[in-house]
């Protein structure tokens, strides 16, 4: 699973980006920490649902690597992990990461509050364009997130194009496919003639509708499809 | 196969008399079944040792149905499909297990297993049971796998042996029956001349052994119940069976405890036991509950032990093989990564698979052909599926189709491939795009079909069309198959 959707040109002008790794497993932990680049810092660590709320509260970083499969807590993995974090949501931005790619998780947590989601066998270099990305505020989509939304939202086009929470706009479901069929931003934007920045907007109030939408299909949906 | 290293296992067989030990000591000795009922029958008259013994064997040996389901629950089978990869993963780890030590233990107890569940009970079927080792040559002669190392003359005496066999069974119970009939005519002839024949034990006597028996017939038909999958009738005549077998007991106890054989002081004594068993099942009734609901739950711990153990099994054959293969060959980074690819793709399909979901529906087999892609190459194919429909062959087409797509991105491009499978209404599209240097569909040579034949070709003969993209930056082939024509195609064919 690769997220070749992340090269460009985001953040690359950004200094340096604090980062928390939530994961529980020690070794993965150590492993990204030996992958990221130079310019991402790891201000801490945490195994465990309750020491996430705890480290995230008192580090205040930019950007969470968040696993969606947490021990601790209630139970409730990564999403409680953003719940309890919730006053937070401003300044730190949550990139999740699992080796499940099964839809409930990764729709679960990104309807948490992730800006988000990536698999945890891509490249170090990928991952840390991901967290420059989200620490500016863009959203992460990798091909199989698009493809997801794809399923949930439907492959037609919504006949009104302003604020309509539950289709996604014809231009958006461009984006998706492109996106779902292994472009990067940079070559999405290439197809379309639009600016990356157009692309990134597209992509953020798809991540937007994912968020917000409350149509009962897209919980139903993600529920019903415990496979990719 | 002229010695016979090892006997058929000790099993009571489908092809019975009454709950057909005789025919399975037989198969399991090498002997004629007649030579043993015969015998069988000698030894009861013989002071009863002949009746001890059958229904000592009655009770301990399992039937051949039961065997056969025990058999079938040995954790042979899961190891064949378990490391499902067609080339490296199972051409290594297969060998070592399904093609060199057991290959033969497995399949002689496959056989029969089948033959059993579909047919139990017709003659057919019979000699399959009673030859369990000679599954290859029993189908043609009936009565002989029971004796290859053993004393059957020639070949005559099989061919008698399985018509007298058919004959026998088709008349088991009216023959059973008739004797029955003549002993008691025999009875009392020597009665009428004269003879003491104890009557007042006799029938009683008769009657209970009777009673047990049906009873007992009754168990067998129960045990055999959950592989032939009975219908409600018929467990409706089970209980009929089991009341009848309790009821000719009951009397034949009571008759032979009244002794006199009058009707009031066998009404008292009817009454009187009837009170006593009412009393003691009163009284064992919460400890029978009890004893009840400790028999679930163990069961229910069974079933769960059971899983347990098919995840270990299917843990130990897939996952731990291939971390034993990927330390052996650490040294080769591609190896590694084909086999941790080829195995995460294995067991996630186990883990997530949806019971729900239709297989084989088109996701499914361009997910499959990209696994096949992959491990072939060793570049990693990545689907995205949106939708999904049922295969025609027009599908199957746009899977050999982007298989070929596939082969060719991943051969060219060198790197990851992504592709994206759409199912609209509309119809179906499907990309694949690498990022390889890219090539120019003008400059392939004619003679090169990959490209030309294989995939635009075959999409134009099924009314869909492919377009090439091809740049510095990769490679992507698109394929349409509009669902409009799908139904034109399907109503031509």
């Amino acid at each position: 699973m690769s997220t070749r959707a992340l090269d460009g040109t985001a953040g690359a002008q950004q200094e340096t980006v604090r980062v928390v790794i939530v994961d529980d497993h020690a070794i993965f932990r150590s492993g990204l920490k030996a992958d990221l680049d130079p310019r991402v810092t790891v201000v801490g660590e945490a195994g465990t649902v309750d020491q996430a709320i705890e480290v995230i509260a008192r580090t205040r970083p930019d950007v969470v690597l968040l696993d969606v499969h947490l021990p601790g807590g209630l139970g409730g993995g990564g999403r409680e992990v953003i719940a309890g974090c919730a006053a937070l949501l401003g300044t730190t931005k949550f990139l999740a990461l699992s080796v499940s790619d099964a839809a409930e998780d990764v729709v679960a947590v990104i309807r948490a509050g992730a800006r988000g989601y990536v698999t945890k066998t891509i490249s170090g270099a990928e991952i840390t364009d991901a967290v420059f990305r989200v620490a500016g505020g863009d959203a992460v989509f990798s091909p199989r997130l698009a493809g997801f939304v794809l399923d949930a939202f439907g492959t037609a086009p919504a006949d009104v194009a302003d604020d309509e929470l539950d289709k996604l706009s014809a231009r958006e479901l461009e984006v998706m496919r492109l996106i779902a069929r292994g472009y990067s931003y940079k070559e999405v934007a290439k197809e379309l003639f639009i600016s990356i920045k157009t692309v990134e907007t597209h992509v953020s109030a798809v991540l937007r509708k994912l968020q917000l939408s409350s149509r009962h299909e897209l919980t139903k949906w993600a529920a019903e499809r415990r496979l990719l | 196969m002229t010695t016979v290293p090892v006997r058929p296992p000790l099993v009571r067989s489908s092809d019975r008399l009454i709950a057909g030990v005789c025919a399975g000591l037989a198969a399991h000795l090498g002997w004629p079944v007649r030579m043993v009922r015969i015998g069988m029958v000698v030894a009861a008259l013989a002071g009863g040792a002949g009746l001890v013994f059958y229904a000592w064997l009655w009770i301990m040996v399992p039937t051949a149905d039961e065997a056969a389901r025990r058999d079938a629950r040995r954790p042979a089978s899961p190891i064949a499909p378990a490391v499902s990869a067609p080339t490296e993963p199972s051409a290594a780890v297969g060998p070592s297990f399904s093609g060199g030590t057991y290959p033969h233990s497995y399949s002689p107890y496959a056989y029969p297993a089948g033959v059993d569940m579909n047919g139990g009970d017709t003659s057919a079927a019979r000699p399959a049971a009673s030859g369990m080792y000679d599954a290859g040559t029993s189908f043609q002669l009936p009565a002989a796998p029971a004796a290859p190392g053993s004393a059957v003359p020639g070949a005559a005496a099989p061919q008698a042996g399985a018509w007298f066999r058919v004959q026998r069974v088709r008349y088991g119970k009216e023959i059973l029956l008739g004797s029955g009939l003549l002993l008691v005519a025999g009875i009392l002839i020597a009665r009428q001349l004269g003879a003491e024949v104890p009557l007042g034990t006799l029938i009683p006597a008769a009657a209970i052994l009777g009673g047990a028996a049906i009873a007992w017939m009754q168990l067998d038909e129960t045990r055999r119940a959950g592989v032939v999958n009975k219908t409600k009738a018929d467990q409706a005549g089970g209980w009929a069976r089991l009341a009848a077998g309790l009821a000719l007991v009951v009397a034949g106890v009571l008759v032979m405890v009244s002794g006199s054989g009058s009707w009031e002081q066998t009404g008292l004594a009817l009454l009187a036991s009837v009170a006593v068993l009412g009393g003691v099942a009163l009284v064992l009734l919460p400890w029978g509950l009890k004893f009840w609901r400790d028999l679930e739950t163990e069961r229910a711990g069974r079933v769960r032990e059971t899983e347990r153990a098919e995840i270990a099994a299917h843990l130990h054959d897939s996952v731990l093989q291939t971390l034993a293969l990927i330390q052996r060959r650490a040294g080769n980074e591609h190896d590694v990564v084909r086999l941790a690819r080829a195995q995460e793709r294995e067991l996630r399909g186990w883990l997530f698979k949806d019971p729900a979901k239709d297989a084989g529906q088109l996701s499914d087999r361009i997910k499959s052909a990209a696994a096949e892609v992959e491990d072939g190459l060793g570049n990693a194919v990545d689907v995205v599926s949106v939708g999904d429909t049922a295969m025609t062959d027009r599908h199957e087409a746009l899977v050999q189709a982007s298989r070929e797509a596939m082969l060719n991105a991943s051969r060219h491009g060198g790197g990851p491939v992504s592709v994206y499978v759409e199912v609209s209404d509309g119809g179906v599209d499907v990309f694949v795009k690498d990022r390889g240097s890219g090539f120019d569909l003008q400059s392939v040579p004619e003679d090169r079909l990959g490209v030309r034949e294989s995939i635009i070709g075959r999409m134009k003969r099924h009314g869909g069309t492919a377009e090439i993209n091809s740049s510095a930056d990769g490679t992507e082939v698109r394929l349409k198959l509009p669902a409009a024509v799908a139904e034109n195609g399907e109503g031509k064919s």
